[in-house]
């Protein structure tokens, strides 16, 4: 790996022909990945994934080039591709020397990929099969899967600092498939963090199997959900997608600068319920999507983006910070060398309430009670947002009845935030990768048990009656 | 004309290639595979007819496929130095010691391919001022369709040539090169405190093949229609589904028609062969010779030829897409349909589709429409992705224009379209004659059957 120490060079080479910002990104990335399907480890995967991006900004216009030649000549050929196309004017110059950036915290990772044997891996996959297979007799297929990332990122700027950082993910994901009469549901399970293999110890894989085995035989007996406008209770346990769509997105600032969030120019504004505050911390011990420094070295902190429903920030990136005057909060990320930063969630959550969690379905008398949400999207001009339901029960009489299936839920950001009426007192993370202009990255998002008067339930059992036979 | 050029980059590769196999050889292996990418792109992306970004990249990596005693291993690397490609290999061969033993793992032997044209030299010619014009002429022509268009996302011009080389111990040796231009766009329409999005995207193997006015044009007439509107009640009727919303439909069916899902018991196709699977109106294609998708290239990425394939024929299901492991799996004289397709040289050879489409029908857009007594013709679908593919239960959000008496009424969004792939398939009522590709994947204007539209 490159002596951080060089890459002064490299950003002047990139600053030579004008520019006021440039920045080298140089990673390192291993993974390991392990598959076990139809009872058997069937991919054991390893790589090696190096590379740097070199950025120079000028005015508005970011110039970006990356390169898989870690050598000094390989760094400085893509300092001049990047140098050739910033146009010529004013010329920024590099703070030399560059100053090493200190974290807000340091994550604590118990066993390092490297200290823990393949063979100690590939045990854990079999576990987790063994234990989804022996859930219900139901279950007829099971998919899982291991993934370690131990990503280690040098960043350097022409502001004259250089912030280093190693970040070890580790995934454990199941799918269990269960099949009776020519009807064929799954359950999914996962759990991921800034951690090293002890994520998976003790345990983990067996209850994580055992959730998502049962959950696959629940469904083939569920009937289908219904459709209409009802009352919606978000338990805990089924994650935060909701969150993360209605808000998180339209937070970001670079979609709210374009003028393409429904949350754009509201600064101080009433855009949610009064028991809603939101947010956004990637400091959090062990979250997926945590990490000492953002992807532009900047140290990440804990955001507050809406407190008792007032919008108070956005989430930015230097770029989106510089255009706005405001300090950089820690919200630059990328998938990869290969991609330009742009402002990223990281762990995002409704901040708990103070509402028994079982009194909030026991004072509803019907609706719909999800218990687990899949993914979500978002139209952020508009603020209209969809998430599934990968299960969910009826609600009758505040009490839990029967399972539904294969329902999405549509609203609108601001609409639903506004009418939330009951938040509990617990809080339930979910893990993901966020998709956004085609790069993904980590990320986790969480709620409290909470209770929106009105949302559109997608089913396919329609009564023209309404909503008394729910 | 630039072949001899041409020639000489994927010569390179394929020396790499064997240096490859030799070091999987001197790490232990029986058989060895090796997957080589070297790819180049340009990407501009202006908003407000200036440059916001432009992103400019070379990669070059291979991915390594080792086989010992009929179990399997993979590493790739960036790193192609004797001593990068000697860590890999004993990579490899460390995660084959891990993995299960079967005896369909193997490689695929030497079967020649017929060239595919891929390659346009005027795409790396261009000068990249006009590829800058060509990206701000999108956002021109999208503002120019309307004034209610009054934000550009994003709209981008990308283009690229690539090279791919894939070799085996057991004596492939096969590579060929190819260049791509796309165009995209995603804009914002407003008026009286209504926000509607809308976008589009083209692709093409050469220069001339996109039409970058056309890509801004559907973009903003698709945001501009949807002015004003709103859900409506809940109700069951007929759907209209615009190419590129059946054409993601169409993807979603991609997993269960791959034969590894069929013998994992994670298809909706499994058992089904010679059985009415969709409407008798239906055939569903797999091409990856069909060089106007981006799916295109003479060989799959386990070097086996590709070729044309009816997998649906007038609603009967004829059979599933394989790779080399699932033919073996299957016996009976199965045979590779070539696709072994890899997201890239980080990845293993999965059976995945390479062009997939529905074929076009007979009637016209037009005519398909009128007959609609009371309709939702959808233009853009929310959640794809939460579409489960195992299960075929399928829940997503939805916008398009209300259709009454054939023709269209109001703008609707914010409602939810649910059901199963199968039904949907089945319930194909009409199949315009307007087949149209976005990426790989393509499908002509589709009415379905009534289904339940949630809203209000």
């Amino acid at each position: 790996m490159i002596d951080p120490r060089d890459l002064g060079s490299v950003l002047e080479e990139a600053l030579k022909r004008g520019g006021d910002f440039a920045e080298a990104f140089v990673e390192h990335r291993r993974v390991q990945a392990l598959i076990c399907e139809a009872d058997r480890l069937e991919r054991a995967a390893t790589g090696l994934d190096q590379g740097a991006g070199i950025r120079v900004v000028q005015g508005e216009t970011s110039a970006y080039a990356f390169t898989n030649d870690l050598s000094a000549q390989g760094l400085k050929a893509a300092a001049d591709v990047v140098a050739a196309a910033a146009a010529a004017g004013h010329s920024g110059v590099v703070e030399l020397p560059l100053a090493a950036r200190q974290a807000s915290f340091a994550p604590e990772i118990r066993r390092l990929p490297e200290d823990v044997p393949l063979e100690e891996k590939a045990g854990v996959v079999e576990r987790a099969n063994r234990a989804a297979r022996s859930a219900d007799g139901q279950v007829r297929q099971v998919t899982v899967n291991y993934r370690e990332l131990d990503q280690e990122v040098t960043i350097a700027n022409s502001l004259g600092f250089v912030a280093e950082d190693r970040r070890i993910r580790t995934v454990l994901a199941l799918n269990a498939v269960a099949a009776k009469d020519g009807v064929i549901q799954t359950g999914y399970e996962s759990v991921g963090g800034l951690a090293g293999p002890d994520l998976v110890d003790g345990d983990v894989p067996e209850r994580l199997a055992g959730k998502a085995g049962k959950r696959a035989a629940r469904m083939l007996s569920a009937r289908p959900a219904p459709s209409g406008r009802m009352p919606v209770v978000m338990a805990a346990e089924a994650g935060g997608t909701m969150v993360h769509e209605a808000c998180g997105h339209g937070l970001e600032a670079d979609l709210a600068q374009k003028g393409l969030s429904v949350y754009a120019n509201r600064h101080g504004e009433k855009v949610a319920s009064d028991l809603v505050t939101v947010v956004d911390d990637g400091t959090l011990p062990q979250r997926y999507g945590s990490e000492r420094f953002d992807d532009e070295g900047v140290p990440v902190r804990k955001r507050v983006l809406i407190e008792r429903g007032i919008l108070k920030d956005y989430m930015h990136s230097l770029i989106t910070a510089r255009k706005e005057g405001v300090e950089p909060n820690g919200c630059g990320r990328r998938e990869s060398y290969r991609h330009v930063p742009i402002p990223r969630m990281s762990n995002t959550m409704i901040a708990p309430g103070s509402d028994d969690p079982g009194r909030i379905v026991a004072d509803t008398r019907r609706g719909l009670y999800v218990t687990k949400m899949g993914g979500g999207q978002v139209n952020t001009a508009n603020g209209d947002f969809v998430f599934e339901v990968a299960e969910g029960f009826l609600i009758e009489n505040g009490q839990v009845g029967a399972a539904v299936r294969g329902a999405t839920l549509t609203g609108n950001g601001p609409q639903a935030l506004g009418i939330v009426d009951r938040v509990g007192s617990d809080l339930g993370f979910t893990i993901g990768t966020c998709g956004k202009d085609g790069q993904g990255v980590a990320v986790s998002d969480a709620q409290p048990t909470l209770r929106i008067p009105e949302l559109i339930v997608g089913g396919t059992a329609h009564d023209p009656e309404g909503e008394e036979n729910l | 004309m630039k072949a001899t050029a041409v020639e000489v980059k994927t010569t390179e590769l394929l020396e790499v290639g064997g240096m490859a196999l030799e070091a999987a050889g001197a790490a232990g292996v029986d058989e060895a595979e090796a997957y080589l990418s070297r790819t180049r792109s340009l990407i501009v992306e202006v908003a407000d007819q200036r440059v916001e970004t432009l992103h400019q990249s070379t990669e070059l990596g291979v991915g390594l496929r080792v086989f010992r005693q009929g179990r399997m291993g993979f590493a790739f690397t960036t790193d192609l130095s004797p001593e990068g490609l000697a860590a890999t290999a004993r990579a490899a061969a460390a995660n084959a010691a891990a993995t299960a033993r079967d005896e369909f793992n193997r490689l695929p032997g030497v079967s020649p391919a017929e060239p595919l044209d891929l390659v346009d030299p005027t795409v790396r010619e261009r000068p990249t001022a006009s590829k800058i014009e060509a990206a701000m002429a999108i956002e021109r022509a999208a503002k120019g369709f309307d004034p209610r268009v009054t934000r550009v996302e994003k709209a981008a011009y990308t283009d690229g040539d690539y090279d791919v080389a894939v070799v085996n111990s057991q004596g492939v040796r096969v590579s060929y090169s190819g260049t791509s231009v796309s165009a995209s766009i995603s804009v914002v329409a407003e008026e009286k405190g209504s926000a509607e999005t809308g976008w589009s995207f083209a692709f093409s193997h050469r220069a001339d093949g996109i039409d970058v006015d056309f890509v801004g044009r559907e973009a903003a007439e698709k945001a501009v229609q949807l002015l004003g509107a709103r859900a409506v009640g809940t109700k069951r009727v007929n759907l209209v589904l615009d190419p590129l919303v059946a054409a993601e439909f169409l993807e979603l069916l991609g997993p269960a028609l791959s034969a590894d899902a069929v013998q994992k018991g994670k298809s909706l196709f499994a058992g089904r062969v010679g059985e009415e699977v969709a409407s008798p109106l239906i055939q569903v294609i797999d091409d990856g010779r069909l060089v106007e998708g981006a799916g295109a290239a003479p060989t799959d990425d386990e070097g086996v030829p590709t070729v044309p394939k009816v997998l649906i024929r007038d609603g009967i299901l004829q059979g599933y897409l394989h790779n080399t492991y699932t033919a073996a799996k299957e016996g009976a004289g199965a045979r590779s349909t070539g696709n072994g397709l890899r997201g890239s040289f980080r990845g293993t050879p999965e059976v995945r589709p390479s062009n997939l489409y529905l074929a076009a029908g007979t009637t016209s857009r037009e005519k398909l429409l009128s007959e609609v007594e009371e309709g939702f013709y959808v233009t853009s679908v929310m959640g794809m992705h939460t579409v489960n593919p195992i299960s075929g239960d399928f829940s997503v959000g939805a916008a398009g224009l209300w259709l009454e008496h054939g023709r269209f009424a109001r703008p609707v969004r914010g409602v939810a379209i649910a059901g199963n792939l199968l039904e949907l398939l089945k319930g194909v009522e009409a199949v315009a004659d307007d087949l149209r590709f976005i990426g790989s994947a393509g499908a002509p204007t589709l009415r379905l059957a009534p289904i339940t539209v949630s809203g209000e």
